[in-house]
């Protein structure tokens, strides 16, 4: 067993978040864009970053909740980035939920 | 002394040919260089094209009209005539100088290609005229947009625009290097003269003239007028080579009319489509853009494949449906990436240019008019730096155009699809599934990134806006910006009360 030294067992380390840049496109909107987000990133948070440069830009901004369609499902907001197990280049769609 | 006749000489010195004794044939014509494939050698001696210009003559209808359109220009360098032309169609000129110019002298090359590695003696010589032509064009195009460059360094992109980074111009680079730069000359005679020449430069130089002289820029219809008298007669090596690729192996003959009118109307969408639906002034306009294609460009496009026995495209009501879309998202795209580009986009999108595109355009409100209402409450409460980008449009692998092209979907609704492609652990995206199509029966032979791809690969640095502007070759004199500056959104405001307004 691997030990520090002082002679204690090392705290378990989650892997160090990486940039994941995406294809995305949000809603309506009329082309996809380069969103970066890091693999630590709530699916929430994703969602945020992709609207960011949308919503209120060329898409009416609506007051709904947004939710995230990656591969053919809808993710749960909590998820991270690297949970929901998007990888670089991947796509994603960000809506509004209704 | 007496001269011979022209018809007593002419096929004896333009169909020159003679075999080889001190190297095969091989050598001399190497298939990468020449294409001939599943074409017999002999089967190239049938090519035939009508016009058999002598060189005399070449020279002497040159001369000709290279004395009037010099003259015309020369008349207008004395009058007040720029001054007096709307922002709208300078940007269009600028896109043409910009966007075409280099073109041309790609033209040359590829016209000297075809001089060198033509498998007909005839061809050769037609491709050496053709050569000249190309050349006449980039001088007469370079020497008209650079009259300008001190009233306007925009201009200056007229020679500067294909020696940068700008995503406009690799997107065009893209596209003729694979039509001209590395094609074997087959299939270059039928991707420039037939698809490009022959099928398209009717767009930009025949509408393009008639929004000139709509706009009262004489110089340039005289300029367009002039180069297009050229291309009716070198374009035609492409019958003559697309017949004889037809007999033999027409798969590679479909292939090859398929992708490059494909090809060639994603670039026309892009160079042409803004200029004639919103750079143009809604009075002036005498078509739509999606009339004047059907017009020009696919009833000849229905003559050529009639002609050769060629079928449809497969991809056929993908790009009919497109004439709705593409050169509509295009503009929305040039204008709100306005500071990547060399000329000011016009928004055009006023209450009566609106009411011209809905009427032409009977989904256009549908699709845009809920964005360019964001983006005008944005002018018209003073966030204009909301309608700036702050992020990268991904661009298409294949047509390195933005991936912006909106389909009516079962689900009832107008929205960008995504067409991925997982090739070697690295995942692609396109903007339609055809240059998806196109990109997988080409991958092997295709090493061109987009601007994502290189800005992800790190070569743009710093990784924000300015970086990417500076690796562009953008500087702050040249970045382009709303053409009539802002004015346009007013007439969207409430309107002021009485009182107030009377105040």
């Amino acid at each position: 067993m691997t030990t520090t030294q002082n002679g204690q067992a090392p705290e378990p380390t989650e892997a160090a978040p990486y940039l994941i840049p995406l294809n995305a496109v949000f809603d309506d909107d009329f082309l996809e864009i380069l969103v970066p987000v890091m693999s630590n990133n709530t699916i929430a948070e994703l969602a945020g970053a992709v609207a960011q440069h949308v919503e209120g830009v060329r898409v009416p901004a609506r007051d709904a909740e947004k939710v995230v369609l990656f591969d053919g499902r809808r993710l749960a907001p909590n998820l991270t980035v690297a949970e929901a197990g998007i990888a670089p280049l991947d796509h994603v769609r960000v809506d509004y939920a209704s | 002394m007496t001269m011979l006749k022209r018809e007593d000489w002419q096929d004896l010195a333009r169909d020159v040919e003679w075999d080889y004794s001190y190297v095969d044939h091989e050598a001399v014509y190497p298939d990468w260089q020449s294409g001939t494939g599943k074409v017999p050698r002999e089967a190239w001696a049938k090519w035939e094209e009508s016009y058999k210009v002598t060189y005399p003559e070449y020279v002497a209808n040159q001369n000709g009209k290279e004395t009037s359109a010099y003259a015309v220009k020369a008349a207008m360098q004395r009058s007040k005539a720029f001054e007096n032309l709307d922002e709208g169609w300078k940007s269009s000129t600028k896109m043409h100088f910009g966007g075409v110019t280099l073109v041309e002298f790609m033209g040359q090359i590829g016209e000297l290609r075809m001089a060198r590695f033509g498998l007909n003696g005839g061809w050769r010589n037609m491709a050496v005229f053709g050569a000249l032509d190309e050349s006449r064009h980039t001088q007469i195009t370079m020497i008209t947009g650079h009259e300008f460059v001190a009233r306007d360094p925009q201009y200056d992109w007229t020679q500067k625009a294909f020696h940068t980074n700008d995503w406009a111009a690799i997107a065009l680079r893209s596209l003729f290097d694979g039509m001209i730069a590395a094609p074997n000359v087959v299939d270059l005679a039928i991707q420039l003269p037939l698809m490009f020449e022959t099928g398209f430069t009717n767009l930009q130089f025949v509408a393009l003239a008639a929004d000139a002289l709509g706009a009262g820029d004489i110089n340039f219809a005289n300029m367009i007028s002039s180069i297009q008298t050229d291309e009716a007669r070198h374009a035609q090596q492409g019958g003559p080579t697309l017949e004889i690729l037809m007999e033999h192996d027409p798969v590679r003959a479909q292939w090859i009319v398929d992708k490059y009118f494909w090809l060639s109307a994603r670039a026309f969408s892009a160079l042409t489509g803004p200029g004639m639906d919103y750079y143009a002034p809604v009075g002036e306009r005498k078509q739509s853009y999606r009339e004047f294609m059907e017009e020009w460009i696919i009833d000849q496009f229905g003559r050529t494949l009639r002609d050769y026995g060629l079928k449809k495209p497969w991809y056929w009501d993908d790009f009919m449906a497109g004439l709705d879309v593409w050169h509509h998202s295009l503009h929305l795209g040039f204008w709100f990436w306005r500071p990547t580009v060399w000329w000011n986009p016009v928004a055009g999108v006023g209450r009566d240019e609106r009411a011209w595109l809905q009427e032409k355009y009977p989904n256009w409100e549908t699709i845009y008019g809920p964005k360019w209402d964001t983006i005008i409450a944005n002018i018209n409460s003073g966030q204009v730096e909301k309608t700036l980008p702050a992020t990268l449009p991904w661009l298409c692998n294949t047509c390195h155009l933005p991936n912006c092209n909106p389909t009516f979907g079962r689900d009832g609704r107008w929205r960008v699809r995504n067409w991925p492609v997982s090739y070697n652990g690295v995942t692609y995206h396109f903007c339609s599934n055809v240059c998806r199509q196109i990109w997988w029966e080409d991958r092997d032979g295709l090493n061109n990134p987009t601007v994502v791809e290189r800005f992800l690969a790190g070569e743009i640095q710093p990784m924000d806006v300015p970086g990417i502007l500076a690796w562009m070759g953008i500087t702050p004199d040249v970045a382009g910006d709303d053409g009539h500056q802002y004015a346009w959104a007013a007439e969207y405001l409430p309107a002021q009360p009485a009182a107030a307004a009377g105040a």
